[in-house]
């Protein structure tokens, strides 16, 4: 196993696009998080009447236990970076042609999946150290004095590396199945960004309450809009708490996913030829 | 003399295509083995099967006697088609994996196998940089690291000038003194029949023949005559008998005996005593080129 990751490291380790998406995760998961904190503070620092109403409904989201959930709930939304990251690692094995050599020189079939099965653990382990990190900054820079409630919400480190981890197993599948970088990129961009947004509005209009099992539905539901978007009203509050509730299945649901996906990965690899 | 290699009747087709129809035969160890057929014939299909990037349809092979597993084939130092590396890492970093993934080879044997093919000056270049004939080169240091007791080539020198040609053949050959087993597949007879103990001939993913070399070319013996009256030297020979072939071609008869049967001495003093003076007489021994043409052409 440590042989694995040591020869998979060698391979990440002087490659441009592992750096580059590190650079730009670790410069985007603060700014977006940063760009919200700056929205909030203007709101809340105004002295009128809607200065103190924004300040009431939203509470502090970025302090603690808050921020917790809240950078996590806004990091989610650049899973693309990384994923992009992922297609390229396995989609280059296949331009490469060293999806072969590495069986070649005496890998089996199972520990090339294992791998980059481990590629993309590290690189969900990367970005989740980037989302605490960000998440214990602005924690602190939010609201000094509650510092001493950080053990509260624990839960969305792992919950965030899971969502992570299941939305870049998509994007290896993809890349895994397409072999082409450029294609498995477009499709996965398209579904991700387009498709799967149309087919949960179609759905919620329509009343087919099935959206939360959409491939990425599925773990985005396990990060649900911040604490914040319960205080508008009534309905609002009854929304946000069904969703809380519903995490924990969501949590099995994602796992079920994701260990499929990679049991697929490893059937399928096991089988065919690697021409 | 035991065996490093042994296939069981391996058949593989892609669709329709039959690529290799229920292939067997064992390869000794110490041996240059050759695979030898023409472009299509199954070659690389053939290497693929045994290093298990391709899936035989039906049939088995062995390593070292036993059935298929990772283990047996990080002791084979292989070279299979076109050298596939990383491209955004230099030729010292791609060996690194290679060390990492066979077990093979040290820090210094990477430095040693890389001057043996004369890539040391440009060892820390990224591999994109580098020529078809460096890229060949790197892939043959890749299967020579670690000194393993197998090497399996396929088509060793392509994209290699003479000089890069002349000196992989050379380096085979020291290999093979070592005592190392090396399979060879390729389409330049020239090249097998200069360093190969055995060989194997392939046609449409047909095994025709395999075995030693002089096993597989010295099933006759081929005398070469020519004379100033072709046509009473022919009559001559006819009259003499004992051959299986006899024919004319460019001024020259050529006969065909069986082999170890041809007696130059014989056939000399008969046409002499029958009037005809011989301008030419010549043991000819087979080529490899020739066994190959008789065999793979319709």
């Amino acid at each position: 196993m440590l042989s694995l990751l040591k020869t998979e490291w060698l391979k990440i380790r002087k490659y441009p696009a592992f750096w580059w998406m590190l650079g730009i995760v670790l410069l985007t998961y603060p700014g977006i998080n940063g760009i919200f904190l700056n929205v909030y503070q203007q709101f809340t620092t105004r002295k009128d009447a809607a200065g103190s109403f924004a300040k009431m409904v939203l509470g502090n989201p970025f302090s603690f236990p808050e921020t917790w959930h809240t950078v996590a709930y806004f990091s989610s939304f650049f899973v693309l970076l990384p994923a992009i990251l992922v297609i390229m690692l396995i989609t280059n094995e296949y331009s490469f042609r060293t999806h072969r050599q590495n069986i070649i020189d005496g890998w089996s079939r199972y520990e090339f999946i294992t791998g980059k099965l481990m590629d993309v653990l590290i690189i969900s382990g990367v970005v989740t150290v980037v989302y605490i990190a960000a998440s214990i900054g602005y924690g602190i820079y939010a609201d000094p004095d509650n510092l001493n409630r950080w053990t509260e919400q624990l839960q969305y480190i792992p919950l965030f590396f899971l969502q992570t981890f299941a939305q870049l197993s998509i994007a290896f599948f993809l890349g895994f199945l397409v072999k082409k970088a450029f294609i498995a990129l477009g499709i996965f961009l398209f579904y991700y960004l387009v498709v799967e947004n149309i087919l949960v509005a179609y759905l919620k209009y329509k009343k087919i309450p099935i959206t939360r099992f959409l491939p990425f539905e599925v773990s985005d539901n396990m990060l649900v809009a911040p604490a914040f978007a319960g205080n508008f009203g009534k309905d609002a509050k009854a929304g946000y708490e069904a969703a809380l509730a519903l995490v924990p299945q969501q949590a099995i649901l994602t796992i079920v996913l994701t260990t499929l996906i990679w049991l697929a990965c490893f059937r399928l690899h096991n089988r065919k030829d690697l021409s | 003399m035991d065996t490093v290699l042994s296939l069981e009747a391996i058949s593989k087709s892609y669709g329709r295509i039959q690529a290799l129809k229920e292939v067997s035969f064992t390869v000794p160890r110490g041996s240059v083995f050759g695979i030898l057929g023409p472009n299509g014939s199954g070659k690389t299909t053939l290497m693929s099967i045994v290093l298990d990037v391709l899936k035989a349809n039906t049939g088995s092979y062995s390593w070292f006697g036993k059935a298929n597993h990772p283990s047996e084939r990080k002791k084979i130092g292989s070279l299979l088609e076109t050298p596939n590396f990383y491209h955004y890492l230099s030729a010292t970093d791609n060996l690194n994996i290679t060390s990492a993934i066979s077990g093979r080879g040290t820090p210094e044997d990477i430095s040693r196998v890389l001057e043996l093919v004369k890539l040391s000056e440009r060892k820390n270049s990224r591999f994109s940089t580098y020529s078809l004939g460096m890229k060949q080169r790197l892939a043959i240091a890749a299967a020579l690291l670690g000194n393993p007791e197998i090497l399996l080539l396929d088509e060793p020198t392509n994209g290699l000038d003479p000089v890069g040609i002349m000196e992989i053949r050379d380096l085979i050959r020291s290999l093979a003194q070592k005592g190392i087993t090396i399979i060879i597949a390729s389409h330049l007879l020239d090249e097998v029949e200069k360093v190969c103990t055995h060989v194997a001939i392939l046609k449409k993913g047909n095994l025709l023949t395999a075995g030693h070399v002089n096993e597989v070319l010295a099933h006759e013996d081929i005398v070469e005559l020519a004379a100033a009256n072709m046509e009473a030297l022919k009559q001559c020979i006819a009259d003499m008998g004992g051959f299986s072939v006899l024919r004319e071609e460019d001024q020259r008869l050529q006969i065909h005996y069986p082999a170890g049967t041809a007696n130059m001495e014989a056939i000399n003093a008969h046409c002499f005593r029958n009037g005809i003076t011989l301008q030419l007489l010549l043991n000819k021994k087979r080529s490899l080129e020739s066994k190959f043409f008789e065999l793979t052409n319709d």
